[in-house]
């Protein structure tokens, strides 16, 4: 469409009187005596009267005198009187006719050619809706508000823009500022800049444009009057039903003593893990001393008694790493000795590969030992006599068979034949597997032997873990 | 062609170690391959000869010195400090965390306790070479 054919008016050409009809607020003329000489419909509409009622009628008079309000007269009789016009002057009544009521009141002299004593036009808009909701909305806050300050944690809302709305009483009071020093700032300019931290920044960032809330945040600091603290910081969006804006939460929780629990326990852990390493160091120093003045045929055996032990002190790192409270993880388990006897026994460069097949299944930690050293015992004799070219592969298996777990080590070696183990490592090593099934009180299930490859069966009773047990010492 | 003890011969390596038994049997270990050794069992001890003119060729260190917890880290950052090419071998009995790693020098080599002879060996073997 061309613009030639749009009909262009300008506002200016607009009758007055058009306007005055079209506008949603209540408008009222008045001459110098108050007297009402003319109102609109949105007026007629909004106060439930007419034009015979209101035309000629002194404001105060009108609808049975309900327009009579102090506040109104105080605007008419006193203000308007020494200024040109008022803006946004608030009148609350209970009209008669249409209950309470808040009116926003624009007031302003019009004077006509040749009216040397002017009119007033008054603008009446009824805003009690308006302020109703802001009403419920204030009282909504301070009961939001109420329930802030009753959490013990510390916690700040904090408008899109980063900035604090509100802080809780056990913020200001942990942190020992104002609500005045925090309204309006960031919280990382807060204190000394503690909570100024590009990963915080970062994340905080994403919590309402991305509705992604984030949790144990940790910043470790010195704050003032409290000292050295550690925090979990939990941030979430928050939104109140109808209202389109969203604000963010953000809870510090002092975790400084369980941290603190958990260091002494780390340490105590260090301190018993270094003593019993240490013991064990000197076991196999007193071995090399001995191996040192053995004869040469013995030697070897003092060599494997010191790989033994370096498994069991494995074993134990493996262990501590693994626990779950009172048990440890066997899945997780096996795939740690797997890839410590790769690294220890095979390296980068070696053909032989060791997989890890693993359901999550548990054990108590006082199997725990027996059990690594049997996958130890299996892995090492298949990695020594399997593969005489150098290349294969070993299968750890674990799965839960009913009531038991199933531990199955298999290689696709050379297998092995019957007078294999009347060999005396092999059978010391044979020896060893048949003590630490029984010592995990399991069975090894007869396997039929292929022509290539070897496998080893064995059951094991399954771990029924106490309920409610309390997490295992470290 | 040289062999592997005639290629290291006479190394000076400085055993720190406050346990006098793990100590005593190390540096035996080390002097069967033909090498010197030079005994501390703490920090001030060992910068004693680090301070000296005497000649060293490598360090072997443990990480958790008596009291000190990470004491073996701390004489490695001053052995280096002081003698900017040494090459330095820890070992513990402790769990190496993530924490522990960030105060080892980059590049320097590590062995577990318990460890065995021929694990010695070959870390000493590494150390030298590096």
């Amino acid at each position: 469409m061309s613009d030639t054919h749009i009909a262009k008016k300008p506002v200016s050409d607009i009758a007055a009187s058009d306007i005055v009809e079209t506008v949603p607020s209540a408008l009222l003329i008045l001459d110098r005596n108050l007297i009402i000489t003319s109102a609109n419909r949105a007026f007629y509409q909004t106060f439930r009267t007419s034009p015979s009622e209101t035309e000629g009628c002194l404001i105060y008079a009108l609808g049975n005198r309900q327009w009579d309000i102090t506040a109104l007269r105080t605007l008419l009789e006193s203000v308007i009187p020494h200024r040109a016009s008022v803006e946004g002057f608030e009148v609350e009544h209970d009209f008669p006719t249409i209950g309470r009521r808040t009116m926003l009141v624009n007031a302003r002299k019009i004077f006509s050619p040749g009216d040397h004593d002017g009119s007033i036009l008054l603008a009446i808009e009824d805003v009690s809706e308006e302020r109703a909701a802001r009403a419920e909305s204030k009282r909504n806050w301070q009961l939001t508000k109420s329930i802030v300050d009753t959490i013990r944690d510390p916690l700040v809302v904090l408008e899109d823009d980063m900035t604090i709305v509100t802080a809780s009483k056990a913020f200001l009071t942990i942190f020992g500022i104002t609500e005045a020093e925090t309204r309006g700032r960031r919280v990382s300019e807060l204190l000394q800049h503690q909570w100024d931290v590009p990963a915080l920044r970062h994340l905080m960032e994403k919590v309402l444009p991305e509705n992604k809330p984030f949790e144990s945040f940790e910043i470790e600091d010195n704050f003032p009057g409290l000292g050295r603290r550690v925090f979990n910081l939990n941030a979430r969006k928050i939104s109140q039903p109808g209202n389109h804006a969203h604000r963010m939460l953000l809870v510090f929780e002092d975790i400084t003593d369980r941290k603190q629990r958990e260091r002494d326990a780390l340490s105590l852990t260090n301190e018993i893990s270094h003593r019993i390493k240490n013991n064990l160091q000197v076991i196999v120093g007193l071995i090399a001393y001995e191996a040192k003045w053995t004869a040469a045929p013995c030697v070897q055996g003092y060599k494997t008694m010191q790989a033994r032990i370096g498994a069991i002190a494995q074993l134990y790192d493996l262990i501590s790493q693994t626990s779950r409270g009172r048990t440890v993880a066997v899945d997780a388990y096996l795939r740690e000795i797997a890839k410590t006897m790769s690294e220890s026994l095979l390296g980068n460069t070696s053909g032989i590969g060791i997989e890890v097949t693993a359901e999550p299944v548990e054990i108590d930690p006082d199997r725990a030992v027996p059990f690594g050293l049997l996958v130890n015992e299996l892995t090492t004799n298949a990695i020594k006599h399997a593969f005489p070219n150098g290349s294969g592969n070993i299968m750890l298996c674990v799965e839960q068979i009913g009531d038991q777990i199933e531990l199955v080590v298999s290689d696709d070696g050379i297998g092995m034949k019957d007078k294999d183990l009347a060999k005396s490592p092999e059978k010391r090593g044979s020896d060893y597997v048949a003590i630490f099934v029984r010592q995990l009180g399991g069975t090894i299930v007869p396997s039929k032997q292929e022509t290539t490859g070897t496998i080893v069966r064995i059951r094991l009773p399954l771990l029924l873990v106490p309920s409610g047990a309390e997490p295992l010492a470290a | 062609m040289l062999s592997r003890q005639e290629e290291f011969l006479m190394a000076v390596i400085l055993v720190v170690e406050d346990d006098v038994f793990i100590r005593e049997v190390a540096e035996m270990m080390i002097q069967d391959w033909g090498h010197q050794t030079l005994s501390a069992s703490d920090v001030d001890e060992a910068l004693v000869f680090l301070r000296s003119p005497q000649h060293i060729d490598g360090l072997f260190t443990d990480i958790y010195l008596k009291t000190a917890v990470h004491g073996g880290c701390d004489l490695a950052h001053q052995a280096v400090a002081l003698r900017p090419k040494l090459p330095v071998l820890y070992t513990t009995g402790n769990n190496i965390t993530d924490k522990m790693k960030a105060l080892l020098i980059e590049g320097m080599h590590f062995l577990s306790k318990p460890y065995t002879q021929h694990q010695l060996q070959n870390a000493v073997d590494e150390l030298l070479a590096a």
